[in-house]
């Protein structure tokens, strides 16, 4: 088990398509990372860094206090699965899981002694005479993952290893391979780019846009203190809503003016908006956190009319249009809405966080900036 | 009584499928496929299976195209291969020429598919490319390069290269001086560079088509190029390896044209530098007196031959696994 760390890391393809830019990222001892952003963000590209498979253009990589940066694949004992899984159509399972043995020409009782031990703990000992073509989508899974682990390798690199599954066999496999990996206590960076994957397993996300992290923290943290526009709107489902709005200070108190209506601002801003001058704002508020009254009992509702109803079964997500703008509101089981209904929204004080519409970030985050800056 | 019943029943039955295979759609669809089979493979075999049963020469089909001597030509060929030493050096170049060129037209074209895929693009797309060459090149051109290259004099570039050097002092006469591997090897290297790029395209459109993860968790797992190519990229290439194979079998089987020119240019030995098919042409259309029926004879026994030969090789490889079942129950 090792500490895998970036530093600066980036790698730019022939022609100059940007792969990752400049990433610093240290994941632990035995921690699970989930590497999550949209497609073409680079997550293939970071895993493949630290693979060995591309050479970073610059920056360094670390394992432990070793600098692997120009050590080829082989000599990083690292398990890779892939998205396709890659399992080898020619070989049998066994045969697929001894192959990575094989090569390390291990004699032949530990190569089976392993290959058996591996297979029993993923519970595909009764595959091991078929070949990969014979298996279902949920147990090739479980053989890639098997070579990826049958040589004990210091780091478990996964590249959305489950996106060919099925909705319900996904969220069933996501617990066994959380578990899995405790079990092993294996460095894990985990590539996907569902939001919902990566907060149920990981134990840090890092959030991965046009080749830069734009976050990492645990799923808690990222979920509830998006530091960008991005990572609200990324995580979640459906994600955090946005409205853009001017700063209006009456010096006593201030406001956040959206169209004709205002909402008093969350006092714990004021210092921050009046240090960085604020001019506008996008406030973001989740759909969990804001109910909806039929009348405004407080300074933050914000009035809207009833767009439209999506029944979730448990729950519904309710579509309002306020001002040109549609939110989405979670809201119980049983509502009596009808559409094109007036009512007032209102986001819960705490629960909202405001972004620099300029650059996306987060204020409190902009403002810890400025006074590295100031330093 | 009962084979003639059972052969009118026979006959009754073909005549009603056919008019049944005319009027459906298939016919037509097949039609234009049928019709060049017909007019440039049935009629020219059948063509020649009956001239082989004629006694004709020297084109005098007035005078010898209608009378039948049955084996007679069968008879003769068989007798030349045993007794006469050019056509049995004609039977010992065509195997060894067939068996050596199709080694190294797969093996060549194997290895620069795989040597290439290890290369850079553009170091791949140039070495494909000089290898393309010979393909391109009209034969004659092609065969004049190699004509002037092994040379007998020491105008011949291999000649003058090897007096450069101090290897030899006076030239060699490969084609007609070294007999027969002097006249072997020549045929071979020849028609080998032409033949390589056919399977050095097919083999790599092939590997392309090989998912790249396959390679990259090899290549993690600490597999070398060698290892790559000897537990992956083989397997996966097994059914192209078998197309292949038979494919330049039959080909190299019939092939003449290189060969035509450099006996005729007198580069290499006339009887060592003759396969079975280029035999066959001269017998029919060059030396001073022709006998198209012992030409037609030795035809016919060569396309058997090699249609005995193509079923084989697939046989031995297992070419009905290749064809697999379709998927489902339809
Ligand atoms: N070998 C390559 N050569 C050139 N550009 C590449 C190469 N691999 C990736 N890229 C580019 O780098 C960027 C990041 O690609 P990457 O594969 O890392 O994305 P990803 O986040 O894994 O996306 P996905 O979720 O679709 O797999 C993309 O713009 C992609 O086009
Ligand atoms: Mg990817």
């Amino acid at each position: 088990m090792v500490v895998v760390r970036l530093d600066r890391v980036t790698k730019i393809f022939k022609g100059g398509v940007v792969g990752v830019k400049d990433i610093s990222l240290t994941i632990k001892h035995g921690e699970f990372m989930a590497l999550l952003g949209p497609s073409g963000s680079g997550k293939s590209t970071t895993l493949y860094l630290i693979a060995g498979i591309y050479k970073p253009t610059s920056g360094r990589i670390y394992f432990d206090d070793r600098d692997v940066t120009n050590l080829p694949p082989k000599d990083r004992n690292v398990g890779l699965v892939f998205q396709n899984w890659a399992l080898y159509p020619h070989m049998k399972v066994y045969e697929n899981i001894a192959f990575p043995l094989r090569l390390k020409k291990l004699p032949e009782e530990e190569i089976k002694r392993r290959v058996l031990d591996v297979a029993r703990m993923l519970q595909i000992d009764k595959l091991l005479d078929r070949y990969p073509w014979q298996l279902s989508g949920g147990q090739q899974q479980r053989v890639a993952i098997a070579r990826a682990l049958v040589k004990e390798p210091d780091v478990l690199l996964l590249d959305e290893p489950l996106s060919n599954l099925d909705a319900i066999l996904r969220i069933s496999v996501r617990a066994e391979l959380k578990r899995l990996q405790k079990k092993l206590g294996i460095t894990t960076i985990y590539v996907t780019h569902d939001q919902a994957e990566a907060l149920a397993m990981a134990d840090r996300i890092a959030l991965i846009n046009e080749g830069r992290i734009v976050q990492v923290g645990t799923p808690e943290e990222v979920y509830n203190r998006p530091a960008t526009v991005f990572v609200g709107g990324f995580l979640g489902n459906p994600p955090m809503n946005f409205l853009e709005a001017e700063v209006e200070d009456l010096d006593k108190e201030i406001f956040l003016v959206i169209g004709k209506y205002r909402i008093r601002a969350p006092e714990r801003y004021w210092s921050i908006i009046r240090r960085l001058k604020t001019k506008r704002v996008i406030i973001g508020f989740r759909p969990e956190d804001t109910s909806i009254k039929p009348e405004s009992l407080d300074t933050i509702c914000l009035p809207g009319r009833v767009y439209g109803i999506e029944p979730l079964g448990r729950e519904n997500i309710v579509v309002i249009e306020i001002g040109g703008e549609l939110v989405k509101i979670i809201s119980g089981r049983r509502i009596s809405l009808t559409l094109d209904q007036m009512v007032w929204i209102c986001p819960v004080m705490e629960k909202i966080i405001l972004f620099d519409p300029a650059t996306g970030k987060a204020l409190d985050r902009l403002v810890v900036e400025e006074k590295i800056r100031a330093i | 009584m009962v084979g003639i019943k059972l052969n009118k029943i026979f006959f009754h039955r073909l005549f009603n499928n056919l008019v049944e295979f005319f009027r459906s759609d298939a016919s037509r669809f097949l039609f234009p496929a049928l019709f060049l089979v017909l007019v440039f493979y049935i009629i020219p075999v059948i063509i020649s299976v009956y001239l082989s049963f004629t006694p004709l020469k020297n084109w005098n089909i007035d005078r010898y195209a209608g009378e039948i001597i049955g084996f007679e030509n069968y008879y003769k060929f068989f007798y030349m291969l045993t007794h006469d030493p050019s056509v049995k050096a004609v039977f010992l170049t065509t195997i060894v020429f067939v068996a050596l060129t199709l080694t190294v037209n797969v093996l060549g074209g194997l290895g620069l598919a795989i040597a290439t895929y290890f290369m850079s693009e553009k170091a791949a797309g140039g070495t494909q490319l000089i290898w393309l060459l010979p393909r391109m090149t009209p034969i004659a051109v092609y065969s004049m390069i190699w004509y002037y290259f092994f040379h007998p004099s020491s105008i011949g570039t291999l000649n003058s290269i090897l007096l450069h050097l101090g290897l030899i002092d006076k030239p060699i006469d490969f084609g007609q001086g070294i007999i027969p591997w002097g006249a072997w090897a020549i045929i071979v290297f020849v028609n080998g560079l032409v033949g390589v790029s056919y399977g050095m395209i097919v083999f790599t459109s092939a590997i392309s088509n090989i998912p790249k993860e396959l390679v990259i968790a090899a290549r993690v797992d600490g597999a070398s190029n060698w290892e790559i190519t000897r537990r992956i990229l083989i397997p996966l290439l097994k059914w192209h390896i078998i197309y292949v194979t038979t494919w330049q079998l039959l080909s190299l089987i019939t092939t003449y044209d290189h060969l035509f020119l450099l006996v005729k240019w007198g580069l290499v030995n006339r009887d060592y530098g003759t396969t079975w098919s280029l035999y066959i042409y001269n017998t029919a259309f060059q030396l001073g007196e022709t006998d198209q029926g012992l030409a037609a004879a030795a035809g016919v026994i060569l396309v058997l031959v090699s249609s005995g030969l193509g079923l084989l090789t697939l046989k031995l490889m297992g070419f009905e696994k290749m064809i697999k079942p379709p998927r489902g129950d339809i």
